[in-house]
């Protein structure tokens, strides 16, 4: 068993290596505030096909590690950090939380007009939506003591209306899409008056929501920023117990555990996660400008074609999804409730979100990460020029593996999940067959859009 | 474990465990849960029918991997060509 374990890692090990040559010598995409890509050296349609062929291949990779006791270790190994009831921390996470909601109210409504130089734009686009977004899967999530708007719930009284149960995570998923449409159609980021009038309309219907309905409720259930960064949270290295405490564990591990999602409105939220990273890069590619000019040109309003667009989507990434998981019960034979199917499976999902969100983001964060600490050192300068980080070269070549990286995740990850929840091991294989098919699809989606030139929304 | 929903269809050959109720397609897949869910409370010719399902599965698994292996040379071998022509 050791000795096919330790080829099966070589082997591992060099296909991944094979696919990071690949990508570092053909494609730079990927950094986007950097501009000035270069286009793959080789066709489109063959580096799609090996992404594929990585993450099938990394499926039956994954198919040789059949012994449930290593797998098992694999998945409970962790070891406790701190305990519960440290303050400290606690109480400075909330005073920066507080503090950089204010920065971006002050600043926002007073501050220089200049997208660059404008701390609550770099704040919120640079600072949290890249990097605290990067930190809470990488490291774990802070924003559950950071989120400015929990702490000033505190304080506010609570009506404690009952919580319409039948609703479950159904406002979220509508916050969520509503959230990703505001910010890919207006200039958010770039008006910095018009983005604090957005933080501040989204603070007062948050605490007001808050208020109705207890700060518990609201956070837990409706608010989908707080779902967002808790949902990746779970991918982190760094948990949290039920007692508070904190522990460390593998990247990803965690995402194999019972009732980590549970309901179909949750596993909705988890798909439109995904598609939204997907979304937010897919409309500034010329093929959607390419694909929807006809469309414009024939006279569907453009300020309908996105959210339009942004529907259809989610309704396809689910209806995918939801098709997969039928052919799951088919294929595992199993007679598990579908819904049991889709809840355990879609956490692994969480994954090739988080590394496509850091494709995604990584080279945005890095390239403008000097700017935001100008900003932060004088929020009210006006300089003619900005710093900013020239990303190498090879740069692209790091997008690309992370979401190959992503992917191999939800393989395994998903590969022990179906070890815990089907008692033959062949049948607990074949359930992810039509999960590998997915994940097929959605790589081959992820890569073609990381790998395209940025181009300005197009029609608005 | 025992919180499951199920979905068996109605002609369909159903065997359910003793312990908790979940209904499995196969037999040998009901002996292998409850070896791997119930060990505890298994009778001698539970236990039997475990090693047997479970050894029966490893033959089966044998098979798998080769073809498996068969799969990997494949995709490997036609990236390799593709490239070696593009
Ligand atoms: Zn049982």
């Amino acid at each position: 068993m050791t000795a096919r374990r330790r080829r099966v890692t070589a082997a591992a090990v060099g296909s991944l290596c094979w696919l990071f040559a690949v990508g570092t010598a053909s494609a730079h995409g990927g950094s986007l505030a950097a501009g000035g890509r270069e286009s793959l050296t080789i066709p489109t349609w063959l580096f799609l096909s090996t992404g594929g062929a990585a993450v099938g291949a990394s499926f039956l990779l994954a198919s040789f590690v059949t012994d449930r006791s290593f797998v098992e270790r694999v998945h409970s190994w962790g070891t406790p950090l701190v305990d519960g009831g440290v303050r400290i921390p606690r109480l400075l996470g909330r005073t920066v939380g507080l503090l950089g909601l204010a920065a971006v109210l002050v600043v926002g409504f007073l501050g220089p007009t200049t997208p660059r130089t404008n701390l609550a734009i770099l704040l919120v686009w640079v600072g949290w939506w890249a990097g605290l977004a990067m930190t809470t899967y990488l490291v774990g999530n802070s924003w559950r003591v950071l989120n400015p708007l929990s702490t000033l719930a505190l304080v506010l009284p609570s009506l404690d209306r009952d919580y319409p149960e039948r609703l479950g995570a159904w406002p979220s998923v509508v916050g969520l899409l509503a959230l990703v449409w505001l910010e890919v159609v207006s200039p958010l980021a770039d008006d910095a008056r018009l983005l604090a009038t957005v933080v501040l309309g989204y603070s007062v219907l948050t605490l007001a929501g808050a208020v109705v309905f207890g700060r518990e409720t609201w956070f837990d259930d409706v608010d989908p920023v707080e779902r967002v960064f808790r949902y990746y949270g779970r991918v982190a290295p760094v948990g949290r117990r039920g007692d508070g405490s904190l522990h460390l564990r593998l990247p990803g591990i965690a995402l194999s555990e019972r009732r980590l999602v549970d309901g179909a409105d949750e596993v909705a939220f988890v798909v439109a996660l995904l598609w939204v990273t997907t979304y937010d890069g897919l409309v500034t590619t010329p093929g959607w400008r390419d694909l929807t000019t006809p469309l414009v040109d024939a006279g569907l309003p453009a300020h309908l074609l996105y959210p339009l667009a942004l529907l259809a989507g989610f309704a396809l990434f689910l209806g995918v999804y939801r098709l997969a998981v039928r052919a799951s019960t088919r294929t595992a034979e199993t007679y598990l409730a579908p819904d049991e199917l889709a809840e355990r499976f879609a956490p692994p999902l969480l994954a090739i979100a988080a590394g496509y969100h850091f494709a995604h983001y990584l080279g945005y964060f890095l390239f403008l990460a000097p700017a935001l600490g100008a900003a932060t050192l004088a929020p009210f300068a006006d300089p003619v020029s900005v710093p900013v980080y020239q990303l190498p070269g090879w740069f692209g070549g790091v997008a690309l593996a992370s979401v190959v990286v992503g992917h191999l995740l939800a393989i395994w990850v998903a590969h022990a999940a179906a070890f815990d929840l089907f008692p033959s091991r062949l049948q607990a294989i074949r359930s992810q067959y039509p999960f590998v098919a997915v994940m097929v699809f959605y790589t081959m989606t992820s890569l073609w859009v990381v790998s395209r030139p940025e181009v300005p929304l197009p029609h608005l | 474990m025992t919180d499951h929903d199920y979905d068996v269809p109605a002609d369909a050959p159903a065997y359910e465990c003793a312990y908790c109720d979940r209904p499995f397609a196969r037999e040998e897949w009901l002996a292998l849960h409850r070896g791997l869910d119930h060990p505890d409370e298994l009778d001698d010719d539970e236990v039997a029918a475990f090693r047997a399902a479970y050894a029966e599965e490893e033959e089966e698994l044998g098979t798998f991997r080769l073809q498996a292996l068969g799969a990997l040379v494949a995709i490997y071998f036609v990236l390799l060509m593709i490239y070696a022509l593009v």
